[in-house]
């Protein structure tokens, strides 16, 4: 039992006790008409007027129509506690989300007399939900690309998108270490006020959802926007700690700058590229190594960065981190399976060859003894019919058919030979130039007119002249022979990566499908006097030079030979 | 008459060079093997020796090598149908190294040369 002076003064108590909470309390009569509310629910909605003698609906703000959808409606016919939640939007930038308990208040006989109304303030707990979902989004974003370069722009675009972390500008960095260096690689956001205004009317009425603006900003990055380019010119050495962005990577800390501009402690360098006064930058670390940083900053809405934002970027920032990691595991993989299968393809090449030519060599040498009894016995025959013109023919056409075999014979033995490179630093341009001064006359004589479209300033070759004079000298053969009637070869060279590339473009017959693919093969051949021989060999001198060999050809259409040799560093 | 040591293992051959050799001018001794050919070098001291490479129980490399122990100032060409061989150093010993043709013309030019040169140092000597 309560003593008499606490039942006296209950009133009292209860309304400083309700004062005291984090709840609002609002009694209400049947007809949903406030008839007591304590101090905290004002504050809670916002309220300047005194709710008692107001409807629920006026001072609550809701929409709801039935009994269906209001829950304190719902209270009434039910006759149980209901729960609701409501988002109040004051305006763009400050959602609060509230939860409202019904509670039911009964007479002795059962029948509900009122309805206390309990209204708790949850939009700090929303928000974090709500960040966590994002960041469990963005994760599974970033999980699902592979591609390191998309990876880094999704990255940005997912500091930027207001549906996102909201940021108005991203950047990101990344560490050289062989070069001990920190540059901007990429950066995402618009690069003055009245962009930033379009863009982001256009992106709040376009797309509603994260997803789906990203798909869209996927497929357009722009590679020459002002800030893109801004950011591209950056690089501070990792010496100069006082640069923001180098000390945020040696210390692996998030920095936020609040007064860049102003801040005698730091260097300027970075600050007047960024060009803004309050920034953060977070580090990307990964297995305890910082491998760039993402700057980030509100340049256009002056909106100052919350810590909770930094927070959120920051954990942002591990998973992004780690994302970069794998596609760049993945890179580092999908290469080396590249090389390995190529590795193995010239193994078996290679191994093929060596089979080919030691048989070829054996076959030869067997068949060369024979031809040399088979020629020079009929050379004799030659000598001793001098008055028999028949038999001096048909020992002619031997001699001859002997001839031809035996020419045969020294290609296929050139093959089985296995020569070692015997490498010197060369211009390209002065191998193709002597290689076309071999058959110069041969392509004036059936009209072939050379093109050459050299680059010239382009780097030096390890190679062995002869044998790369060899392989033009083939491929250039094979061309005059698909021009029988004349035509263009069109010789380009040019730096192409690690590589210099030899184009050999003719404007013959071209080849099927098929015979490209056999091409390479020793002994496949489709003219009536070739061996089959001059592609192969080709290719085993570029492999050898650890160089490689294209072809493009569509019948009808000339072909295309693209020969590619390592420049050495 | 110069005297050349023919040696080869193919019958046909042989015949074949026996014969072009002697509308040269030349007397035509053989060796089948390495090891006949050493015999007969010393049997019959040729003023040139024809030399095939591949043949049973002694190559013609080996064998050339001790021909060469023995008479130090006698011609050697290497005749085969192999060009390899040429990469064998053992090779370099030999005055001259020709691939098997039907046409014998490189072979007989070679052959005249060598003699020429031959008589050309003996000459110098006893002058």
């Amino acid at each position: 039992m309560l003593p008499d002076i606490i039942k006296f003064r209950l009133e009292d108590i209860i309304n400083n006790i309700s004062d005291l909470g984090v709840a609002g309390l609002a009694l209400l009569d049947h007809d949903l008409n406030v008839v007591w509310a304590n101090r905290t629910l004002s504050s809670i909605l916002k309220l300047n007027y005194d709710p008692v003698g107001k409807s629920c609906r006026e001072i609550f703000d809701c929409e709801c129509k039935d009994k269906n959808s209001c829950a304190t409606l719902k209270v009434l016919s039910s006759g149980r506690k209901q729960y609701s939640e409501v988002q109040l939007s004051a305006d763009k930038d400050t959602r609060k989300y509230l939860q409202n308990v019904s509670v039911p208040i009964k007479d002795e006989k059962g029948c509900i007399t009122h309805l206390l109304k309990i209204t708790t303030d949850i939009t700090l707990k929303e928000e974090k939900i709500h960040q966590y979902d994002l960041l469990r989004k963005l994760a599974e974003l970033m999980q699902g690309t592979l591609q390191i370069d998309r990876l880094l722009h999704l990255i940005l675009t997912c500091v930027t998108a207001g549906t996102a972390l909201g940021f108005n500008r991203a950047r990101l960095f990344v560490v050289d270490p062989d070069r001990n260096i920190v540059f901007g690689k990429m950066a995402v956001g618009p690069s003055d006020v009245a962009e930033a205004n379009k863009i982001w009317n256009e992106i709040a009425h376009k797309y509603k959802m994260l997803e789906d603006l990203i798909k869209a900003s996927e497929d357009n990055y722009q590679y020459d926007s002002p800030l893109h380019m801004i950011t591209r010119l950056m690089a501070y050495s990792l010496d100069d700690e006082n640069e923001v962005i180098v000390s945020c990577i040696r210390k692996k800390k998030v920095i936020v700058e609040r007064n860049a501009f102003n801040n005698p402690n730091i260097n300027k360098n970075f600050v007047n590229m960024i060009g803004s006064n309050e920034f953060v930058c977070v580090p990307l670390i990964v297995r305890d190594k910082a491998i760039g940083a993402i700057c980030a900053d509100n340049i256009y809405s002056k909106k100052p960065i919350r810590d909770e934002m930094v927070m959120l970027l920051s954990t942002f920032a591990n998973h992004a981190a780690l994302a970069i990691e794998n596609a760049d595991a993945y890179k580092t993989l999908e290469k080396k399976i590249i090389q390995l299968k190529d590795a193995q393809e010239r193994l078996v090449r290679s191994e093929k060859l060596a089979v080919i030519g030691n048989m070829a060599g054996y076959i030869a040498h067997e068949i060369r003894n024979p031809l040399v009894t088979i020629g020079g016995f009929a050379r004799s025959i030659i000598r001793e019919a001098t008055d028999n013109k028949t038999i001096k023919n048909s020992a002619e056409i031997i001699i001859d058919e002997v001839n031809r075999l035996e020419k045969i014979l020294a290609v296929v033995m050139d093959f089985s030979k296995v020569a070692k490179p015997a490498k010197v630093k060369t211009q390209v341009n002065e191998i193709v130039d002597n290689t076309i001064s071999l058959m110069e006359s041969y392509f004036k004589n059936i009209g072939i007119e050379v093109v050459r479209k050299y680059e010239l300033m382009i780097p030096d070759i390890v190679v062995d002249q002869d044998q790369i004079r060899q392989v033009f000298l083939n491929i250039f053969k094979n061309a005059a022979e698909s021009m029988q009637n004349g035509g263009k070869l069109i010789i380009e060279t040019s730096k192409e990566d690690e590589y210099v590339r030899i184009n050999i473009t003719d404007t013959g017959e071209g080849m099927d499908a098929d015979t490209i693919e056999n091409i390479f093969t020793p002994f496949y051949t489709k003219k009536r006097e070739g061996t089959g021989i001059g592609l192969a060999v080709s290719q085993k001198i570029v492999d050898d030079h650890e160089g490689f060999i294209k072809v493009k050809s569509e019948l009808n259409q000339g072909a295309t030979f693209s020969i590619f040799l390592p420049v050495k560093k | 008459m110069d005297t050349i040591l023919l040696v080869e293992d193919d019958k046909n051959q042989i015949l074949l060079y026996e014969q072009e050799l002697a509308i040269e001018g030349y007397k035509v001794v053989t060796a089948t093997n390495g090891i006949e050919a050493i015999e007969n070098a010393r049997y019959f001291k040729p003023d040139l020796v024809v030399m095939d490479i591949n043949m049973p129980m002694m190559d013609g490399i080996e064998s050339m090598c001790r021909i060469l122990s023995e008479h130090k100032n006698i011609p050697i060409i290497i005749n085969t149908a192999y060009s390899n061989y040429q990469n064998n150093f053992m090779s370099w010993s030999a005055d001259a190294y020709i691939v098997k043709s039907s046409d014998l013309k490189e072979l007989k030019d070679k052959i005249k040369e060598l003699l020429n040169k031959r008589k050309k140092n003996d000459n110098d000597k006893t002058v």
